[in-house]
C-alpha cells in the first residue's frame, strides 16, 4: 500500500513556490541521470524523495493560485502559471522514471555510459584528496559555476549523501557528483587531487 | 560489423534525444522569460523532430537482436528514451502556454529570472572582443559556465553551431547558473 496523505492548505508565495519547483525539477533530472550513469541506488532514492516533495508542492501551489484569482482575467492568466507548475512536476516524474530504472534493477546498458560521454553536459564523480584546495571550503565559497563552469549536485561523505550542498564544508575523502563542461570537470578533478593551487 | 553500427546509431540517437530535450526546456523557459512566440514556435518544431527521432530510436533498440542476452539493459535504454521524450513534451507544453496567452502572468518571467538556472541575453557591441570569433573560439561555457541557447540576428533565430561566427548586433541568449551571469555579460560586452 502506498501512503497517500491529505495535503493541507498552507499560504505560500506563488512566486517562491514555483521557483522552488523549477529548481527541484532540474536538480532531480541531474540526480537521476547521475544515478543511471553511476548505477547508484542511493542517488536514485534521493530522487524519489524529492518527487514526493514535488507532489506536495504542486497541490499547495494550485490551492494558492485558486485563492489568488479575483476575476475572469486573473483566472485566465493564473491558469498559465498553474500549467507551468504542473509541467515542472511532469519533469520530476520523468526524473523519477530514470531513478526507477536504477532502483528496480531494470538494467543500465553499456551504451548509457557512452551516451553521457558525448552529450553536451557532462557528469563526473570527483574524490577529494588530503591536500586538495577544495577541502575546508564551502561549496558556495568555491563559486565553481563562475570559476570553472561546474555545478556540484551532490556530495557523499561516508554513507551519507548531501544533496545540492551550499554551506557545507568540504572534507578530504568526500566524493562530489558534479555537472558541467568537460574542461571544467577536468579542472575540478585536478583541484580535487591537489594538483592545482588555484581554480579558474 | 552490423551490430557495432547499430550500437553506434543507438548511441547517437540517444545523445541527440537527450541534448535536444534539454535544449527545448531551456528554450521553453526562455520563451516564458522573453514572452517570445517565435522561441515558443521553435520549441514546437523541435518537438516534431524529437518525436520522429524517438520512434526511430525505439525501432533500432528493438531490432538490435545481437544483444538479446541483455534484454534488461535494452529495456533500460527504451525507458531512457521515453524520459527524454517526456521532457520534450513538457517543454512544448510550456511553449504552448506562451502561444496561448495574450498576456503572460508576470510571475512567470520573475520565476525564470530568479531561479538558480537563469536565462540572460546580451547584445554584442561593436567593440566586443568576440566579434569575428566562432562560438568555439569564444569559449563562452568554459569562461562563464553559461550555455548559448540561440542567437538572434536581425529577425532570425540562429542555432549556436560551434562554427558560427559572432557578429556585431547579435543578441546572444544563454542559460546557466545565476553566478555566471556577470561573467557572461562581461565576456560579450568586453571592457567598456
Amino acid at each position: 500500500m502506498t501512503d497517500v496523505e491529505r495535503i493541507e492548505y498552507t499560504p505560500v508565495s506563488v512566486r517562491e513556490t514555483l521557483i522552488m519547483m523549477k529548481d527541484i525539477s532540474e536538480l532531480m533530472i541531474d540526480l537521476a541521470y547521475s544515478s543511471a550513469l553511476f548505477n547508484n541506488k542511493a542517488l536514485a532514492e534521493e530522487v524519489m524523495e524529492l518527487e514526493d516533495k514535488m507532489d506536495t508542492l504542486v497541490y499547495i501551489l494550485n490551492m494558492n493560485l485558486m485563492l489568488a484569482a479575483r476575476d475572469k482575467n486573473d483566472a485566465e492568466s493564473l491558469a498559465g502559471v498553474a500549467k507551468v507548475g504542473s509541467l515542472t512536476n511532469n519533469i520530476s516524474d520523468a526524473a523519477a522514471d530514470i531513478a526507477g530504472i536504477v532502483l528496480k534493477d531494470i538494467g543500465i546498458h553499456p551504451i548509457v555510459r557512452e551516451v553521457f560521454q558525448r552529450t553536451e553536459e557532462h557528469l563526473a564523480r570527483v574524490w577529494i584528496s588530503q591536500d586538495s584546495i577544495l577541502s575546508g571550503k564551502t561549496v558556495d565559497d568555491l563559486e565553481l559555476a563562475a570559476e570553472v563552469g561546474v555545478d556540484i549536485i551532490a556530495v557523499r561523505r561516508g554513507r551519507h549523501w548531501m544533496i545540492k550542498p551550499e554551506k557545507e564544508i568540504l572534507m578530504p575523502d568526500d566524493v562530489l557528483v558534479a555537472r558541467g563542461t568537460e574542461e571544467g570537470l577536468k579542472e575540478l578533478v585536478k583541484a580535487a587531487k591537489g594538483e592545482e593551487s588555484d581554480l579558474g | 560489423m552490423a551490430d557495432i553500427q547499430v550500437f553506434e546509431k543507438i548511441t547517437n540517437d540517444l545523445v541527440e534525444l537527450k541534448d535536444t530535450s534539454e535544449m527545448m526546456m531551456d528554450l521553453a523557459y526562455s520563451a516564458l522569460l522573453l514572452n517570445s512566440r517565435e522561441l515558443a514556435e521553435e520549441v514546437l518544431m523541435l518537438e516534431d523532430q524529437v518525436d520522429n527521432l524517438h520512434t526511430e530510436f525505439e525501432l533500432l533498440v528493438l531490432s538490435s537482436s545481437a544483444d538479446l542476452e541483455n534484454t534488461r539493459g535494452l529495456l533500460g535504454l527504451i525507458r531512457m528514451g521515453v524520459v527524454t521524450e517526456r521532457i520534450a513534451d513538457a517543454a512544448s507544453e510550456i511553449a504552448e502556454v506562451v502561444l496561448r496567452s495574450e498576456e503572460l502572468h508576470p510571475i512567470l518571467g520573475m520565476v525564470i529570472q530568479d531561479a538558480e538556472e537563469t536565462v540572460e541575453r546580451v547584445e554584442v557591441p561593436h567593440n566586443s572582443p568576440l566579434v569575428g570569433m566562432s562560438l568555439k573560439e569564444a569559449r563562452i561555457p568554459e569562461e562563464t559556465g553559461m550555455w548559448v541557447l540561440v542567437i538572434r540576428r536581425g529577425n532570425r533565430w540562429v542555432k549556436p553551431k560551434p562554427s558560427l561566427v559572432i557578429k556585431v548586433g547579435d543578441m546572444v541568449i544563454a542559460s546557466g547558473y545565476a553566478e555566471g551571469e556577470d561573467d557572461f555579460k562581461q565576456l560579450v560586452r568586453g571592457p567598456n
